[in-house]
Protein backbone atom coordinates (compact mmCIF):
# COMPACT_ATOMS: atom_id res chain seq x y z
CA UNK A 1 0.00 0.00 0.00
CA UNK A 2 2.84 2.36 0.76
CA UNK A 3 3.86 2.27 -2.85
CA UNK A 4 0.46 3.47 -3.96
CA UNK A 5 0.58 6.27 -1.46
CA UNK A 6 3.97 7.24 -2.77
CA UNK A 7 2.68 7.06 -6.32
CA UNK A 8 -0.06 9.60 -5.76
CA UNK A 9 1.87 11.85 -3.41
CA UNK A 10 2.70 15.20 -4.98
CA UNK A 11 6.40 15.83 -5.56
CA UNK A 12 8.20 17.06 -2.45
CA UNK A 13 10.05 20.33 -2.79
CA UNK A 14 13.72 19.49 -3.02
CA UNK A 15 16.49 21.40 -1.36
CA UNK A 16 19.23 23.01 -3.37
CA UNK A 17 21.74 20.47 -2.08
CA UNK A 18 19.81 17.53 -3.48
CA UNK A 19 19.96 18.87 -7.01
CA UNK A 20 23.30 20.62 -6.97
CA UNK A 21 26.50 19.06 -8.19
CA UNK A 22 27.77 18.73 -4.61
CA UNK A 23 24.83 16.63 -3.46
CA UNK A 24 25.48 13.61 -1.25
CA UNK A 25 25.35 10.31 -3.20
CA UNK A 26 22.77 8.97 -0.75
CA UNK A 27 20.60 12.03 -1.31
CA UNK A 28 20.82 11.53 -5.07
CA UNK A 29 19.93 7.89 -4.62
CA UNK A 30 16.96 8.78 -2.44
CA UNK A 31 15.75 11.30 -4.98
CA UNK A 32 16.14 8.75 -7.77
CA UNK A 33 14.21 6.20 -5.73
CA UNK A 34 11.45 8.70 -5.08
CA UNK A 35 11.28 9.55 -8.75
CA UNK A 36 11.08 5.86 -9.57
CA UNK A 37 8.30 5.37 -7.07
CA UNK A 38 6.41 8.34 -8.47
CA UNK A 39 6.72 6.84 -11.95
CA UNK A 40 5.43 3.48 -10.77
CA UNK A 41 1.70 2.94 -11.06
CA UNK A 42 0.03 0.60 -8.63
CA UNK A 43 -3.27 -1.21 -8.73
CA UNK A 44 -4.06 -1.74 -5.08
CA UNK A 45 -5.21 -4.84 -3.25
CA UNK A 46 -8.87 -3.89 -3.18
CA UNK A 47 -9.13 -3.04 -6.88
CA UNK A 48 -10.89 -5.46 -9.24
CA UNK A 49 -10.67 -4.90 -12.96
CA UNK A 50 -12.56 -6.93 -15.55
CA UNK A 51 -11.83 -6.13 -19.14
CA UNK A 52 -8.81 -4.88 -21.02
CA UNK A 53 -5.96 -3.08 -19.36
CA UNK A 54 -3.33 -1.39 -21.48
CA UNK A 55 -0.78 1.35 -20.99
CA UNK A 56 2.65 2.74 -21.70
CA UNK A 57 4.31 2.79 -18.31
CA UNK A 58 5.47 0.29 -15.73
CA UNK A 59 2.69 -1.15 -13.62
CA UNK A 60 2.42 -3.10 -10.39
CA UNK A 61 -0.77 -5.04 -9.74
CA UNK A 62 -1.67 -6.05 -6.20
CA UNK A 63 -5.38 -6.43 -6.91
CA UNK A 64 -7.40 -8.64 -9.25
CA UNK A 65 -7.54 -8.39 -13.00
CA UNK A 66 -9.61 -10.54 -15.35
CA UNK A 67 -9.42 -10.14 -19.09
CA UNK A 68 -6.35 -8.94 -20.95
CA UNK A 69 -3.30 -6.91 -19.98
CA UNK A 70 -1.09 -5.19 -22.54
CA UNK A 71 2.01 -3.27 -21.57
CA UNK A 72 4.08 -4.11 -24.59
CA UNK A 73 6.84 -1.57 -23.94
CA UNK A 74 6.88 -1.76 -20.17
CA UNK A 75 7.45 -3.82 -17.07
CA UNK A 76 4.48 -5.50 -15.43
CA UNK A 77 4.84 -6.71 -11.85
CA UNK A 78 2.23 -8.96 -10.32
CA UNK A 79 2.71 -8.32 -6.62
CA UNK A 80 2.37 -10.96 -3.89
CA UNK A 81 -1.30 -10.08 -3.48
CA UNK A 82 -2.02 -9.91 -7.21
CA UNK A 83 -4.57 -12.39 -8.61
CA UNK A 84 -4.70 -12.37 -12.38
CA UNK A 85 -6.93 -14.30 -14.78
CA UNK A 86 -5.80 -12.79 -18.00
CA UNK A 87 -3.78 -13.06 -21.14
CA UNK A 88 -0.71 -10.93 -20.51
CA UNK A 89 1.54 -9.17 -23.00
CA UNK A 90 4.42 -7.03 -21.71
CA UNK A 91 8.06 -6.25 -22.32
CA UNK A 92 9.04 -7.73 -19.00
CA UNK A 93 6.93 -9.55 -16.43
CA UNK A 94 7.64 -10.32 -12.79
CA UNK A 95 5.23 -12.70 -11.06
CA UNK A 96 5.09 -12.76 -7.28
CA UNK A 97 1.37 -13.48 -7.01
CA UNK A 98 -0.97 -15.76 -8.97
CA UNK A 99 -1.53 -15.76 -12.69
CA UNK A 100 -4.01 -17.94 -14.56
CA UNK A 101 -3.52 -17.32 -18.24
CA UNK A 102 -0.92 -17.15 -20.92
CA UNK A 103 2.07 -14.84 -20.58
CA UNK A 104 4.00 -13.37 -23.49
CA UNK A 105 7.01 -11.20 -22.72
CA UNK A 106 9.14 -9.66 -25.44
CA UNK A 107 12.19 -9.46 -23.15
CA UNK A 108 11.93 -11.39 -19.92
CA UNK A 109 9.59 -13.33 -17.66
CA UNK A 110 10.49 -13.87 -14.04
CA UNK A 111 8.47 -16.14 -11.74
CA UNK A 112 9.66 -15.47 -8.23
CA UNK A 113 9.56 -17.65 -5.15
CA UNK A 114 5.88 -18.14 -4.18
CA UNK A 115 4.81 -16.86 -7.58
CA UNK A 116 2.31 -19.09 -9.34
CA UNK A 117 1.58 -19.37 -13.05
CA UNK A 118 -0.98 -21.64 -14.67
CA UNK A 119 -0.67 -21.04 -18.36
CA UNK A 120 1.71 -20.94 -21.25
CA UNK A 121 4.86 -18.89 -21.00
CA UNK A 122 6.65 -17.38 -23.96
CA UNK A 123 9.70 -15.16 -23.55
CA UNK A 124 13.30 -15.03 -24.76
CA UNK A 125 14.57 -14.89 -21.17
CA UNK A 126 12.88 -16.86 -18.43
CA UNK A 127 13.70 -17.10 -14.73
CA UNK A 128 11.81 -19.49 -12.48
CA UNK A 129 12.63 -19.71 -8.80
CA UNK A 130 12.45 -23.18 -7.27
CA UNK A 131 9.75 -22.15 -4.85
CA UNK A 132 7.56 -21.04 -7.72
CA UNK A 133 4.58 -22.98 -8.98
CA UNK A 134 4.31 -23.40 -12.72
CA UNK A 135 2.00 -25.47 -14.80
CA UNK A 136 1.77 -25.08 -18.53
CA UNK A 137 4.16 -24.85 -21.40
CA UNK A 138 7.36 -22.91 -21.89
CA UNK A 139 8.15 -21.94 -25.43
CA UNK A 140 11.89 -21.94 -25.88
CA UNK A 141 12.06 -22.31 -29.64
CA UNK A 142 14.93 -20.50 -31.29
CA UNK A 143 14.08 -17.07 -32.61
CA UNK A 144 14.46 -16.17 -36.27
CA UNK A 145 17.71 -14.36 -35.47
CA UNK A 146 19.20 -17.61 -34.24
CA UNK A 147 19.69 -16.43 -30.68
CA UNK A 148 19.13 -19.01 -28.02
CA UNK A 149 16.67 -18.36 -25.24
CA UNK A 150 18.11 -17.83 -21.79
CA UNK A 151 16.60 -19.36 -18.72
CA UNK A 152 17.80 -18.52 -15.27
CA UNK A 153 17.53 -20.66 -12.21
CA UNK A 154 17.13 -19.15 -8.80
CA UNK A 155 16.63 -20.35 -5.26
CA UNK A 156 16.79 -23.81 -3.82
CA UNK A 157 13.70 -24.46 -1.74
CA UNK A 158 10.75 -26.32 -3.09
CA UNK A 159 7.20 -25.42 -2.37
CA UNK A 160 5.52 -26.17 -5.64
CA UNK A 161 4.41 -29.59 -4.53
CA UNK A 162 2.75 -28.16 -1.48
CA UNK A 163 0.36 -26.08 -3.50
CA UNK A 164 -3.11 -27.46 -3.33
CA UNK A 165 -4.93 -28.21 -6.56
CA UNK A 166 -7.30 -25.39 -5.73
CA UNK A 167 -4.53 -23.04 -6.72
CA UNK A 168 -4.39 -24.50 -10.17
CA UNK A 169 -6.61 -24.70 -13.18
CA UNK A 170 -6.28 -26.20 -16.61
CA UNK A 171 -3.19 -25.27 -18.58
CA UNK A 172 -5.06 -23.78 -21.46
CA UNK A 173 -6.84 -21.24 -19.27
CA UNK A 174 -8.25 -18.52 -21.39
CA UNK A 175 -8.97 -15.18 -19.76
CA UNK A 176 -12.57 -14.22 -19.34
CA UNK A 177 -13.72 -11.59 -21.76
CA UNK A 178 -16.55 -10.49 -19.52
CA UNK A 179 -16.96 -6.86 -18.82
CA UNK A 180 -18.07 -5.40 -15.53
CA UNK A 181 -17.78 -6.53 -11.95
CA UNK A 182 -20.08 -6.48 -9.01
CA UNK A 183 -17.27 -5.21 -6.83
CA UNK A 184 -16.11 -2.44 -9.09
CA UNK A 185 -17.49 -2.37 -12.60
CA UNK A 186 -14.89 -1.17 -15.07
CA UNK A 187 -15.47 -1.96 -18.71
CA UNK A 188 -12.14 -0.78 -19.99
CA UNK A 189 -9.24 0.63 -18.08
CA UNK A 190 -6.35 2.40 -19.65
CA UNK A 191 -3.42 3.11 -17.43
CA UNK A 192 -2.86 6.80 -17.19
CA UNK A 193 0.01 8.76 -15.69
CA UNK A 194 -0.08 9.06 -11.91
CA UNK A 195 -1.55 12.12 -10.30
CA UNK A 196 1.22 14.39 -9.16
CA UNK B 1 -8.88 -31.44 29.84
CA UNK B 2 -6.57 -34.45 30.02
CA UNK B 3 -8.93 -36.26 27.70
CA UNK B 4 -8.71 -33.37 25.31
CA UNK B 5 -4.92 -33.46 25.30
CA UNK B 6 -4.98 -37.21 24.90
CA UNK B 7 -7.37 -36.88 22.01
CA UNK B 8 -5.29 -34.24 20.26
CA UNK B 9 -2.12 -36.23 20.96
CA UNK B 10 -3.58 -39.32 19.35
CA UNK B 11 -4.53 -37.33 16.32
CA UNK B 12 -1.03 -35.97 16.07
CA UNK B 13 0.35 -39.48 16.17
CA UNK B 14 -2.07 -40.66 13.52
CA UNK B 15 -1.20 -37.73 11.37
CA UNK B 16 2.49 -38.42 11.77
CA UNK B 17 1.92 -41.80 10.20
CA UNK B 18 0.89 -40.28 6.91
CA UNK B 19 2.25 -36.77 7.05
CA UNK B 20 5.24 -35.72 5.01
CA UNK B 21 8.56 -36.27 6.77
CA UNK B 22 11.50 -33.89 6.74
CA UNK B 23 13.62 -33.77 3.62
CA UNK B 24 16.69 -36.00 3.32
CA UNK B 25 20.05 -34.88 2.01
CA UNK B 26 20.50 -34.32 -1.70
CA UNK B 27 22.84 -36.44 -3.77
CA UNK B 28 24.41 -36.35 -7.21
CA UNK B 29 24.27 -39.48 -9.31
CA UNK B 30 25.75 -40.25 -12.66
CA UNK B 31 23.34 -41.06 -15.44
CA UNK B 32 24.13 -43.40 -18.27
CA UNK B 33 20.93 -43.05 -20.21
CA UNK B 34 19.89 -39.42 -19.96
CA UNK B 35 22.50 -38.36 -22.50
CA UNK B 36 21.04 -40.82 -24.97
CA UNK B 37 17.62 -39.33 -24.34
CA UNK B 38 18.98 -35.86 -25.13
CA UNK B 39 20.83 -37.20 -28.17
CA UNK B 40 17.60 -38.74 -29.44
CA UNK B 41 15.85 -35.38 -29.34
CA UNK B 42 18.69 -33.16 -30.57
CA UNK B 43 18.22 -33.79 -34.32
CA UNK B 44 14.48 -33.18 -34.12
CA UNK B 45 13.49 -29.64 -35.13
CA UNK B 46 11.81 -27.73 -32.28
CA UNK B 47 11.02 -30.81 -30.24
CA UNK B 48 8.18 -30.85 -27.73
CA UNK B 49 9.20 -32.11 -24.30
CA UNK B 50 6.92 -33.19 -21.47
CA UNK B 51 8.34 -33.12 -17.95
CA UNK B 52 6.19 -34.99 -15.42
CA UNK B 53 8.10 -33.64 -12.42
CA UNK B 54 8.09 -30.30 -10.64
CA UNK B 55 9.36 -27.27 -12.49
CA UNK B 56 13.10 -26.76 -12.06
CA UNK B 57 14.63 -23.57 -13.43
CA UNK B 58 18.01 -25.20 -14.07
CA UNK B 59 16.42 -27.94 -16.16
CA UNK B 60 14.50 -25.46 -18.25
CA UNK B 61 17.78 -23.69 -18.86
CA UNK B 62 19.41 -26.96 -19.90
CA UNK B 63 16.61 -27.96 -22.27
CA UNK B 64 16.48 -24.48 -23.72
CA UNK B 65 20.18 -24.42 -24.49
CA UNK B 66 20.47 -27.98 -25.72
CA UNK B 67 17.19 -28.55 -27.48
CA UNK B 68 15.51 -25.15 -27.98
CA UNK B 69 12.34 -27.08 -27.37
CA UNK B 70 8.83 -26.34 -26.31
CA UNK B 71 8.44 -27.69 -22.81
CA UNK B 72 5.29 -28.76 -21.01
CA UNK B 73 5.49 -29.10 -17.25
CA UNK B 74 2.90 -31.39 -15.66
CA UNK B 75 3.91 -32.01 -12.08
CA UNK B 76 2.17 -35.33 -11.46
CA UNK B 77 3.92 -35.67 -8.11
CA UNK B 78 1.98 -32.66 -6.88
CA UNK B 79 -1.20 -34.32 -8.06
CA UNK B 80 -0.28 -37.59 -6.33
CA UNK B 81 0.48 -35.74 -3.11
CA UNK B 82 -2.80 -33.84 -3.26
CA UNK B 83 -4.71 -37.07 -3.83
CA UNK B 84 -3.02 -38.76 -0.87
CA UNK B 85 -3.78 -35.81 1.36
CA UNK B 86 -7.43 -35.97 0.32
CA UNK B 87 -7.41 -39.70 1.03
CA UNK B 88 -8.77 -40.33 -2.44
CA UNK B 89 -6.33 -42.92 -3.77
CA UNK B 90 -9.13 -44.61 -5.73
CA UNK B 91 -9.32 -41.55 -8.00
CA UNK B 92 -5.58 -41.55 -8.73
CA UNK B 93 -5.72 -43.24 -12.11
CA UNK B 94 -8.48 -41.02 -13.51
CA UNK B 95 -6.96 -37.84 -12.11
CA UNK B 96 -3.49 -38.49 -13.51
CA UNK B 97 -4.71 -39.53 -16.94
CA UNK B 98 -6.90 -36.42 -17.09
CA UNK B 99 -3.83 -34.30 -16.40
CA UNK B 100 -2.20 -35.78 -19.49
CA UNK B 101 -4.43 -33.93 -21.91
CA UNK B 102 -1.95 -33.58 -24.76
CA UNK B 103 -2.95 -34.89 -28.16
CA UNK B 104 -1.93 -38.22 -29.61
CA UNK B 105 1.53 -38.25 -31.19
CA UNK B 106 2.19 -34.68 -30.06
CA UNK B 107 5.23 -35.12 -27.80
CA UNK B 108 8.82 -35.84 -28.83
CA UNK B 109 10.27 -36.58 -25.42
CA UNK B 110 8.82 -37.56 -22.03
CA UNK B 111 10.65 -37.37 -18.72
CA UNK B 112 8.97 -39.62 -16.17
CA UNK B 113 11.77 -39.56 -13.61
CA UNK B 114 10.76 -41.93 -10.74
CA UNK B 115 7.01 -41.39 -11.18
CA UNK B 116 6.09 -45.06 -11.50
CA UNK B 117 7.56 -45.88 -8.07
CA UNK B 118 4.57 -44.02 -6.62
CA UNK B 119 1.89 -45.64 -8.79
CA UNK B 120 0.19 -48.97 -8.18
CA UNK B 121 0.01 -51.50 -10.97
CA UNK B 122 -3.34 -50.38 -12.43
CA UNK B 123 -2.60 -46.67 -12.23
CA UNK B 124 0.87 -47.17 -13.68
CA UNK B 125 -0.58 -49.09 -16.59
CA UNK B 126 -3.19 -46.41 -17.31
CA UNK B 127 -0.62 -43.60 -17.16
CA UNK B 128 1.88 -45.50 -19.29
CA UNK B 129 -0.78 -46.23 -21.93
CA UNK B 130 -1.59 -42.52 -22.12
CA UNK B 131 2.10 -41.58 -22.41
CA UNK B 132 2.62 -44.09 -25.22
CA UNK B 133 -0.28 -42.54 -27.14
CA UNK B 134 1.08 -39.03 -26.68
CA UNK B 135 4.55 -39.91 -27.92
CA UNK B 136 5.38 -39.20 -31.57
CA UNK B 137 6.90 -41.90 -33.74
CA UNK B 138 10.62 -41.89 -32.97
CA UNK B 139 9.99 -40.07 -29.70
CA UNK B 140 11.87 -40.99 -26.51
CA UNK B 141 10.81 -41.70 -22.94
CA UNK B 142 13.20 -41.60 -20.00
CA UNK B 143 12.31 -43.16 -16.65
CA UNK B 144 13.86 -44.37 -13.41
CA UNK B 145 12.55 -47.31 -11.41
CA UNK B 146 13.48 -48.13 -7.83
CA UNK B 147 14.42 -51.73 -7.20
CA UNK B 148 13.98 -51.97 -3.44
CA UNK B 149 10.60 -52.30 -1.76
CA UNK B 150 10.87 -49.54 0.81
CA UNK B 151 8.55 -46.93 2.25
CA UNK B 152 8.95 -43.78 0.21
CA UNK B 153 8.84 -40.69 2.37
CA UNK B 154 10.19 -38.26 -0.20
CA UNK B 155 9.67 -37.29 -3.76
CA UNK B 156 12.80 -36.39 -5.66
CA UNK B 157 13.41 -33.28 -7.66
CA UNK B 158 15.87 -34.24 -10.42
CA UNK B 159 18.13 -31.38 -11.39
CA UNK B 160 20.09 -31.82 -14.58
CA UNK B 161 23.70 -30.82 -13.96
CA UNK B 162 25.08 -32.28 -17.17
CA UNK B 163 24.29 -34.92 -19.77
CA UNK B 164 25.58 -37.57 -17.42
CA UNK B 165 24.85 -36.11 -14.02
CA UNK B 166 21.60 -35.63 -12.13
CA UNK B 167 21.33 -33.97 -8.75
CA UNK B 168 18.59 -35.52 -6.64
CA UNK B 169 16.96 -33.17 -4.20
CA UNK B 170 14.37 -34.85 -1.97
CA UNK B 171 11.29 -33.10 -0.71
CA UNK B 172 8.65 -34.44 1.65
CA UNK B 173 5.95 -36.80 0.54
CA UNK B 174 3.10 -38.62 2.15
CA UNK B 175 4.46 -42.03 3.01
CA UNK B 176 3.75 -44.70 0.43
CA UNK B 177 5.26 -48.09 -0.32
CA UNK B 178 7.35 -48.13 -3.47
CA UNK B 179 5.89 -50.12 -6.33
CA UNK B 180 8.83 -52.23 -7.43
CA UNK B 181 8.77 -53.39 -11.04
CA UNK B 182 11.05 -56.02 -12.47
CA UNK B 183 12.48 -55.54 -15.95
CA UNK B 184 9.73 -57.70 -17.44
CA UNK B 185 7.07 -55.59 -15.70
CA UNK B 186 8.68 -52.42 -17.06
CA UNK B 187 8.71 -53.78 -20.59
CA UNK B 188 5.06 -54.81 -20.27
CA UNK B 189 4.23 -51.38 -18.86
CA UNK B 190 5.55 -49.75 -22.01
CA UNK B 191 4.34 -52.37 -24.43
CA UNK B 192 4.34 -50.62 -27.78
CA UNK B 193 7.64 -48.85 -27.17
CA UNK B 194 11.05 -50.25 -27.88
CA UNK B 195 13.43 -50.61 -24.97
CA UNK B 196 16.68 -48.99 -26.08
CA UNK B 197 18.73 -49.08 -22.92
CA UNK B 198 18.34 -50.16 -19.33
CA UNK B 199 21.04 -49.59 -16.75
CA UNK B 200 21.14 -50.42 -13.06
CA UNK B 201 22.69 -47.42 -11.34
CA UNK B 202 24.80 -47.45 -8.19
CA UNK B 203 21.79 -46.06 -6.36
CA UNK B 204 19.97 -49.32 -7.19
CA UNK B 205 17.62 -47.42 -9.48
CA UNK B 206 17.03 -48.79 -12.96
CA UNK B 207 17.39 -46.11 -15.60
CA UNK B 208 15.62 -46.84 -18.86
CA UNK B 209 15.16 -45.31 -22.28
CA UNK B 210 12.31 -46.24 -24.60
CA UNK B 211 11.68 -45.13 -28.17
CA UNK B 212 8.49 -45.28 -30.17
Amino acid sequence: MWKRDEAVRPPQPTSGNATSGTAEPSAIRTEATRQQERDMVNIGKSVVIKGELSGSEDLTIEGQVEGRIELKQNVLTIGPNGRIKAEIFAKSIVVQGEVHGNITASERADIRDNGSVDGDLSAPRIAIADGAHFRGSIDMQRTAGGTKPTVEHKGSDSKSSDKSPEHRSVVETKPAATVGSAAQPVSQTTVSPPVR
Amino acid sequence: MAELFKWSGRNRDDAAGSAPTPAAAETVTSSKVFQRFIAALTPRPSPVLLDLGPVVGANISFYGERLACKLYVEDLFAEIEAIHRRGAADTMSTALVERLHHGEASIDGILCWDLFDFLDRATGQAVAARLIKMLKAGGALHALFGTTAVELTHYTRFIVEADDSLRQRPYPATKVKRMVRQMGDINRLFDGLKGIESVLLKTSARETLFRK
